[in-house]
């Protein structure tokens, strides 16, 4: 193995890659064959960093300087002042490192705590040998030498819970495909991320894609299941591709495949590309999808772990849930429950979008408060301005004013104070933006997205989509928020999948925690000679 | 791929060549090898649509429906569910602008209302020269750019109206992909 006395790490995700961060990592690589430099400095791709506002950032080792906005104009500057002459550039440095890790260490004493993210912006995504030598691999090892009821038994204790939004406990989901007796059985990874808002599975498959074969392995063996299946966002072309490229890697390895370790353990994984439906997120829709068919839910029950894919015992967890399993294994459930809440183990991953200073992704310990996370993580509202709204948990998620800014954020959130966290989205605008124009967005996202089998979502979507257009536009007439009302409890009662089931939240919290904005609305409308509701 | 025929949008109708029907057995047969005996029609569509100039022509779902061993109809079902996949004809490049909540916060509609002055046509719209067709996203994964828009398999972040015209012009100048 070659030695270099520097490095400089460039991530390279989907969200770097539009601030130009190929063509800076082309001209440094050039820099430094033009230098002569290329015997003692390595150019590392590794995944995201989870901070996108300061442009394409490099980081300089073992000199721990970190550069920001780097256009390739700069980086001869840096590579003729800093890695010849060892000054530092510093009108190009920036006082944040790792997703701000160290800013708000100094100056609020908090830090990220990263389990899911262990890896994403420190290794080379593609390089088998990298993520093996941050233990990458030693929980199948480990979990190989346990009997398979041993594995889940540590997983039920770690009260692990999935991480795609309805937080069902992974061991017992493991632990129910487990005593199903059948000659074929499944590990699904739901990678068809598409809750408007979240991107965090994205980095997860970017930045460190070897944690889900060796986690989905894991359950293979934990399970009984020789074939795994990951479903991937057919727009996530990078995340598809690094994923073959680990599962490649990983079968040459004798890490995946016929006799993994010499353990006689057989398990292969493929992987399938969505095509583009909102819907698919769920969990049966999604088999359907793999099935070669529309994306339509099935009757529930019989769940997926009794009859799942081609009707076989299936386990399907996020890439999320997936990605804490290893970590869980190596350094064990009392671990794990150390961070969190009572109600809630571990950490969650955190998608911050919107009129925030520092847009990204932030893994903390579940019990965290959206005031930490928006001023603490985020940097508080851009241009100094005051929280208009902020939605969490996506679009299937709740409305919320200021506040609720020191709720603490885990799965029992939405049960006790009415803040959903589903999938992480943390989506927060300024003053400056509407209210009713954004609903009636969220609204005609669900009526688009609605798969039309069931009657409930299909015709309810599309009335709540036309109520709140009338209110947005100012026609509404006098009965509009009964019918309102009416509509979205027939919508979360009678909906036939979560489709249709979590659509009416953002309403039904904008109405509860907004009412005034509605009353004026109302107030507001003229009611125009022809029937408005048509629609 | 298939560069010549990037802008043949076959009709619905248009019978297939011998050339096309030896291709089409030979996607269906790669796909079959590469997930061990069973089929992702997804993985098909997705590389027949790109051969096609951004769309799926009847004569070619009902080919691979016989080689498929399903019925057209099914396919068709399956064809017309999913968004990414189109069986009307579309633009040598497809616009797909993210309308959800985080690029709506941060400026989605004034990127529509620019992307549909400046290329003359509407939403699912194509532009009268074949180039550009006009479509609505429900998220692209990347709110941490937003707005954001994607132009065939290329995504575009922090989008200004400004930005609009220097990158359509730079797919125009590209040609058919």
């Amino acid at each position: 193995m070659k030695l270099f006395s520097t490095q400089i790490i460039v991530p390279v995700d989907s969200n770097s890659v539009l601030q130009g961060a190929l063509e800076v990592k082309h001209v440094l690589e050039e820099m430094i064959g033009k230098y002569n430099l290329g015997s003692q400095i390595s150019v590392v791709e590794t995944g995201a960093l989870g901070i996108y506002d300061q442009g394409v950032v490099l980081a300089v080792f073992p000199d721990d300087v970190y550069y920001g906005n780097v256009m390739p104009s700069d980086v001869e500057e840096i590579v003729t002042e800093h890695l010849l002459k060892g000054r530092v550039v510093s009108r190009l440095t920036i006082d944040r490192s790792l997703s701000s890790k160290r800013l708000v260490e100094k100056e609020t004493g908090k830090s990220q705590q990263k389990i899911v993210l262990r890896n994403a912006g420190l290794i080379d995504p593609q390089s088998i040998d990298e993520y093996i030598a941050r233990d990458g691999y030693g929980a199948l090892a480990k979990a190989l030498a346990m009997q398979s009821g041993e594995v889940i038994q540590v997983l039920t204790d770690s009260k692990l819970q999935g991480r795609g939004g309805a937080g069902f406990p992974t061991g017992l989901k493991w632990g129910m495909v487990a005593k199903e007796q059948s000659d074929e059985k499944y590990i699904v990874c739901n990678a068809d991320e598409g809750e408007p808002g979240t991107f965090k599975d994205r980095l997860i498959l970017e930045g460190d894609p070897h944690s889900i074969v060796e986690a989905m392995t894991i359950a293979g063996y934990a399970t009984g299941a020789h074939v795994g299946i990951v479903y991937v966002r057919g727009e996530y072309f990078m995340s598809i591709a690094r994923l073959k490229k680990a599962i490649k890697d990983a079968t040459e390895y004798g890490l995946l495949g016929k006799d993994i370790l010499g353990t006689g353990f057989q398990f292969d994984i493929e992987v399938y590309r969505g095509g583009g439906a909102y819907v698919c997120g769920e969990e049966f829709a999604l088999l359907e999808s793999i099935e070669n068919k529309r994306g339509t839910p099935r009757n529930k029950p019989p769940f997926p772990p009794q009859q799942g894919l081609f009707g076989k015992p299936t386990v399907v967890n996020n890439v999320e849930t997936f990605a804490n399993v290893p970590p869980i294994l190596l350094n064990g459930s009392d671990w794990f429950k150390s961070f969190g809440t009572p109600s809630s183990a571990g950490t969650k991953v955190f998608s911050l979008s919107g009129d925030i200073v520092n847009r990204g992704i932030v893994e903390a310990p579940l019990g965290i408060t959206l005031r930490e996370l928006i001023y603490d993580f985020g940097g508080g509202v851009k241009g100094g301005k005051h929280i208009g709204f902020i939605q969490t948990g996506g679009s299937a998620g709740t409305v919320l004013t200021e506040k609720y800014l020191d709720t603490p954020l885990d799965f029992a959130s939405m049960k006790t104070s009415n803040v959903s966290i589903g999938s992480g989205v943390i989506l927060v605008a300024s003053e400056d933006v509407p209210l009713l124009p954004f609903l009636e967005e969220v609204a005609h996202f669900f009526w688009h997205e609605s798969c039309g089998k069931c009657t409930p979502c299909r015709e309810g979507t599309l009335q709540v989509k036309a109520i709140m257009e009338s209110l947005a536009n100012r026609t509404a007439d006098p009965d509009t928020l009964k019918r309102l009302g009416r509509l979205l409890n027939t919508l979360s009662n009678t909906s036939f999948c979560g489709l249709g089931q979590a659509a009416p939240l953002a309403f039904e919290s904008a109405l509860r925690n907004f009412p005034e904005v509605f009353d004026q609305a109302l107030a507001e409308s003229h009611v125009p000679e022809a029937c408005q509701e048509e629609a | 791929m298939g560069s010549d025929k990037a802008v043949q949008s076959a009709g619905k109708a248009g019978t297939l060549s011998e050339e096309d029907k030896v291709f089409l057995q030979g996607v269906v047969e790669r796909d079959r090898a590469e997930h061990h005996g069973r089929l992702s029609y997804m993985d098909i569509m997705f590389e027949l649509e790109h051969h096609y100039g951004n769309s799926l022509p009847g004569a070619v779902l009902g080919e691979v429906a016989r080689l498929v061993g399903a019925p057209a109809s099914q396919l068709n079902g399956f064809v017309t569910f999913y968004t990414m996949l189109s069986t009307e004809p579309r633009g040598q490049h497809v616009v797909r602008v993210c309308t959800s909540g985080p690029c709506h916060v941060t400026g989605a509609p004034s990127i529509v209302a620019e992307l549909k002055r400046l290329l003359g046509v509407g939403l699912g719209e194509t532009t009268s020269d074949g180039m550009f067709t006009l479509e609505a996203s429900s998220c692209l994964g990347i709110c941490g750019v937003s707005p954001a828009l994607m132009i065939d398999d290329d995504a575009y972040g922090n989008l200004t109206p400004e930005d609009l015209p220097r990158i359509l012009d730079a797919k125009r100048a590209g040609g058919a992909q």
